[in-house]
């Protein structure tokens, strides 16, 4: 292959980052970690943060640019199809990117940088991390606007083979541009408890937000039943939501304050200690297109009890996972089992496995392959692009068109109005860790 | 080519669908199975409609465009002072005779408590009427009467468009559910469309009849005709019919221009729209798959 061994300059976009914390906030933290460490130059643009503003440096030198756009609605910026141009345009020129790399179907951040990406002619990159249905008013029109983004993509990427064929029905793209890359978990920070907790009394973890998608009102009917059949079994919860008051009522209801703890939320830093000190994780969700969770709590260790959602039977193997329907009784048929299997189960060994299985390492090299694939594609213009927005719908596919066109004469007009040779370019100033010549850092301290 | 593929295939491990263990040898990141999309499943939940019991279903609201048209047809001919206060009176208590005598008989359980509140509550609310009916009388003078003519046409259409056709804004006694926002802003456009009409009568009897009327008909018919409608469905269909008659043979005598729209309004609801409902239904195309948010089997009970 041509593009093999060739170092990319890549632009991870997503509305979603740190100080914000989620799964597709750690994929893209910890991919351009280990990008870094591969000898890629990586670039973090996101939204203004509260006052965190401008460019800062995190971890190994990793750039971040927080865009002082304010986020208006869950985090996302206001979707304004054009007026992010001329910062994504700059900063595209100063780091003289290869790249574009957005994550996150509802982003609005990340489908206007590969729209204006796609318009200066970069190569672009998508991975969607969650999954839609096709029912109701909201899916449709984000299923549309991501028609619009695939359109005319180089290559897509998604976490499961569940979301991909989600993605590919969604957007009406050719499975053949759809990457399967999973997620993965930073083994080397979800390690188990060094000794092993006795199983007199079996303690049941849960870590989630407590809202219906997450499935907090099937945990209202499954811990009292569990609880009932098992006297030894005890509940710990974390997380917080709008359905923690239901949760409480449960536990006022059948009076079991000893037996079902509630943590509030937990900060992500403390999540191993309140893992390490259960034997079974319970993630009750009625939609995931990976669970990220499920990884962390078997690294600690857990045997994991899940409902059979989206991409969650493919996230583990079944001789370290207990699947259940989303229904009250089948989860606590789940629950028995595990219980049952649980003498068997050696959490060092678990994390060792675990070890194996994933690692954002390998999670950094398969994009990179993607990464390659992109490079080969034949650059285009316009005129031969359009088509391919036009088979999008008989209304929509001549919108986006429009869009396009009016995009293409912005770009036009800011390439008059501000010459790229007018803008200056950032000097590389390489990993940190080449010139710190840090031992241990992340990459390494997975691969041991 | 081929054979290489076949070996290919034999001496490496059988692809899985799996997410775990990193790459899988021998094959891609952008690898499609045959077992691809294979957990589709399209249109699971389409219900095929009956062109006929739809026809049926449209019945309710044709029997409530009549009920309206019969209303203004009241208001048409009180303004032309065709009818006098004293024959809109007798009206008037014919219908709430008749009103009470079918709700007594299609609710079951008929008891004197229900009936003394029931009668208690119509008594305030008449005599309420009768105090407000001088500022009724005068409340709109200052407005030409064109305005209140296009805004009553324009609330009457916002009141059929929202009116709650399946059920009844006024609940029956122990009803579950509460009404719905649109139901109650059809409902208030119907009052105030009332109110204007009223204000422009000659006399305070005359704007006191006319409400009293109006609010009847429009707080009680539906109610009225819920009940018939789960008492007994033919009794429903005859009802209807009957008032589709009455309401036709009205508006003919008014103003022909009032029939031919009335008429155009039944065919249209009760046979053009069933059967477009049933022509585009082979559009209906649902996809469900793993996908798919989980839907919980039981209530939440909050």
């Amino acid at each position: 292959m041509d593009g093999q061994g060739t170092k990319h300059r890549i632009l991870m976009v997503s509305d979603f980052f740190f100080p914000n914390f989620g799964g597709v906030e750690s994929h893209i933290y910890y991919l351009s970690q280990c990008l870094l460490k591969l000898g890629h130059k990586v670039v973090v643009m996101t939204h203004a943060y509260g006052n965190r503003s401008g460019v800062r440096y995190v971890t190994n030198g990793l750039k971040v640019y927080y865009v002082p756009w304010r986020p208006f609605l869950m985090q996302n910026t206001l979707p304004t199809l054009f007026l992010t141009f001329p910062i994504v345009r700059t900063i595209i020129i100063r780091e003289k990117i290869s790249v574009v790399h957005g994550h996150q179907a509802f982003s609005t951040l990340c489908h206007e940088a590969l729209m204006h990406a796609r318009t200066m002619g970069y190569k672009v990159v998508f991975t969607d991390h969650s999954l839609y249905g096709f029912a109701d008013a909201g899916s449709i029109h984000m299923n549309k606007v991501l028609q619009f983004t695939l359109a005319d993509i180089d290559q897509a990427i998604c976490v499961s083979h569940t979301s991909k064929e989600n993605t590919v029905l969604r957007s009406g793209i050719s499975p053949e541009k759809v990457f399967m890359v999973p997620n993965a978990v930073d083994t080397a920070m979800f390690t188990p408890s060094p000794k092993r907790l006795s199983c007199d009394e079996i303690v049941i973890v849960v870590i989630s937000r407590l809202v219906y998608r997450k499935g907090a009102d099937l945990l209202v009917e499954v811990i009292p039943e569990v609880c009932r059949l098992f006297p030894k079994v005890r509940f710990i919860v974390g997380g917080d939501g709008p359905k923690r008051v239901r949760l409480e009522e449960m536990r006022e209801k059948f009076s079991l304050q000893d037996r079902v703890e509630m943590l509030g939320a937990v900060p992500h830093a403390q999540v191993r200690s309140v893992l390490i000190s259960g034997h079974i994780f319970l993630n009750s969700s009625l939609t995931e297109a990976f669970c990220i969770a499920i990884l962390e709590a078997a690294s600690c260790g857990l045997l994991t009890v899940s409902t059979r959602v989206g991409g969650v039977p493919e996230v583990l193997p079944d001789d370290m996972i207990v699947l259940a329907e989303p229904a009250p009784g089948d989860m606590v048929r789940a629950v028995k089992k595990a219980i049952d299997m649980l003498p068997g189960i050696d959490p060092q060994i678990m994390h060792l496995r675990m070890k194996k299985l994933y690692s954002w390492d390998d999670v950094a090299k398969r994009t990179e392959i993607v990464y390659d694939r992109a490079m080969q594609f034949p650059t285009t213009n316009l005129l031969d692009r359009l088509p391919r927005y036009l088979t999008c719908g008989s209304w929509a596919g001549k919108l986006f068109c429009l869009v396009m066109i009016i995009n293409y004469l912005l770009w036009r007009l800011l390439e008059f109005l501000q010459p790229a040779e007018g803008i200056e370019e950032v000097p590389d100033i390489g990993p940190l860790h080449a010139h710190l010549g840090s031992k241990n850092d992340f990459c390494e301290a997975q691969e041991k | 080519m081929k054979s290489s593929d076949g070996n290919r295939i034999r001496l490496q491990p059988m692809w899985r669908k799996v997410a775990y263990g990193g790459r899988q040898s021998g094959y891609d990141d952008n690898y499609t199975d045959e077992s691809f999309l294979e957990e589709m499943v399209m249109n699971a939940n389409v219900v095929k409609r009956d062109l006929l019991k739809v026809m049926i279903d449209s019945v309710s609201i044709s029997q409530y465009l009549c009920i309206v048209a019969l209303v203004v047809s009241t208001w048409i001919l009180t303004l032309n002072l065709d009818i006098d206060e004293c024959t809109l009176l007798k009206l008037d208590v014919g219908l709430l005779l008749v009103g009470f005598s079918v709700l007594l008989l299609t609710t079951c359980p008929f008891s004197l408590k229900l009936l003394t509140k029931y009668v208690l509550n119509i008594s305030f609310f008449i005599s309420g009427l009768y105090v407000l009916a001088p500022i009724y009388h005068t409340l709109t003078r200052s407005i030409s009467s064109d305005s209140i003519w296009a805004l009553a046409v324009s609330l009457l259409l916002v009141h059929l468009f929202l009116h709650d056709y399946s059920g009844s804004t006024i609940r029956p006694p122990g009803a579950l559910n509460n009404p719905k926002l649109t139901s109650n802003i059809s409902l208030n456009a119907s009052i105030v469309t009332s109110v204007l009409v009223a204000s422009r009568l000659p006399s305070r009897l005359h704007v006191f009849a006319i409400m009293l009327f109006s609010l009847q008909v429009f707080l009680f018919a539906p109610l009225i005709t819920f009940c018939v409608k789960k008492y007994h469905f033919r009794l429903h269909l005859l009802f209807s019919f009957a008032l589709m008659a009455v309401a036709l043979s009205v508006t003919y005598q008014l103003h022909r221009m009032f029939f031919t729209v009335l008429l155009a309004l039944l065919v249209f609801v009760s046979i053009v729209c069933p059967y477009w409902l049933i022509r585009i239904q082979e559009y209906k195309f649902e996809i469900n798959g793993p996908w798919d948010e989980a839907k919980l089997c039981f209530d939440i009970t909050e």
